[in-house]
């Protein structure tokens, strides 16, 4: 595998003796960048595939700002959102501290930081389950499956819809995040990664963060409405 | 390689933030999420939405400058997340535009807007309640 890569006549750049180096690519460098820049092209999607709810809560917003005050004041507690806040916020420490541990090459710090990062993002769902099923007693759910005693202005059932669609597909991404984050931490285990080569940690950080991103809007556009 | 053997670059050659960067930042976006938090409980009426939403982009501005490391990133990346945000603003304008006016020229599909320029319902079933006051003040409008 070497001697394919001394035929580059870069065999002596940083990183290109690791055997996660692809043949295709001129340097580790190289490598790294077309990587991120991929992931940086893959979160743009995402950017606008969360656009599309978030046009429907404008809308929503535009036309019952009624119905969106009430259900926010009296269903949603803004105490559990703020909880849930600063659990996701110290994951992203976290998860840019397993980063910076892949960047300098301690193998410890990673599976630790990592570790930290995957039990925040689990404290995150529960306190999700908590609210959700809360809400499920209550019947206070999209569509038909409305059945909430109380009396609220405008169409509480579409309300219902939109924050199950935001809050559920970010709920998704979590869970998602998590997988990504337990195959990682069995390659940290095994030293896969150092100074050279830690492209994937440094992906799914990037991922991990724009989850925070959407939370940090998602928490006062839905919990913190006056 | 040298670059080895300068603490703030690693083996490729990128940088790599202290630690205290990290915390600092940290504590910032609590200190922010605390601010939105609080501010939320302070009746602003109106403000309240523009407010929380400038908190919100502080806090995305310092998640991606320095946990997602665009301040020290190629600055193509930059411009790639940047034009999504661009293309986010397209979408969410044009249809707003398209929302908000509809009712202008159609008040089936204007549903909920139309009312806002023609006030229709409420005022016609008032309008026997309060059909004598009305009665009486109407000519001396018109004089």
């Amino acid at each position: 595998m070497s001697d394919s890569h001394a035929a580059h006549g870069h065999a002596d750049a940083p990183g290109n003796n690791s055997p996660f180096f692809q043949h295709h690519f001129v340097t580790m460098t190289q490598q790294a960048s077309a990587a991120k820049l991929g992931m940086w092209l893959f979160l743009v999607q995402e950017v606008l595939f969360f656009s599309g709810l978030f046009m429907f809560y404008i809308i929503f917003r535009y036309l019952h700002p009624d119905t969106m005050l009430w259900a926010s004041e009296h269903l949603l507690d803004k105490t559990m959102g703020g909880i849930n806040t600063v659990v996701l916020l110290f994951s992203s420490v976290t998860m840019a501290l397993a980063v910076r541990a892949g960047q300098v090459g301690n193998k410890q710090h990673q599976v630790t930081y990592l570790a930290i990062t995957i039990v925040c993002a689990c404290i995150f769902l529960c306190v999700k389950y908590v609210e959700y099923s809360h809400k499920f007693h209550m019947g206070a759910l999209p569509g038909h499956f409305y059945s909430y005693a109380g009396n609220i202005p405008g169409e509480p059932q579409t309300f219902f819809a939109l924050y199950f669609c935001l809050t559920g597909l970010h709920g998704i991404h979590v869970i998602a995040g998590i997988i990504a984050l337990l195959w990682l931490m069995k390659r940290s285990a095994r030293g896969d990664f150092g100074p050279t080569y830690y492209a994937p940690l440094e992906l799914t950080g990037l991922y991990w963060h724009l989850v925070d991103l959407v939370w940090i809007f998602l928490f006062p556009l839905l919990y913190l409405i006056h | 390689m040298a670059a080895h053997s300068d603490p703030h670059y690693d083996g490729l050659g990128h940088h790599i933030s202290p630690v205290r960067v990290y915390w600092l930042v940290f504590a910032a976006l609590l200190v922010f999420t605390g601010l939105t938090y609080a501010v939320s409980f302070a009746k602003l009426g109106p403000a309240s939405l523009p407010v929380a939403m400038l908190v919100a982009c502080i806090k995305a501005t310092l998640v991606c400058t320095f946990f997602m490391h665009l301040k020290y990133d190629e600055r193509f990346n930059l411009l790639v997340f940047v034009s999504s945000l661009f293309f986010m603003a397209v979408f969410f304008g044009f249809t707003m535009l398209d929302v908000a006016s509809r009712a202008l020229v159609d008040p089936i599909e204007g549903y909920g807007v139309y009312e806002q320029y023609n006030p229709p319902a409420a005022p016609a079933e008032a309008a026997p309640a309060e059909a004598a006051p009305a009665a009486d003040e109407a000519p001396a409008a018109g004089h």
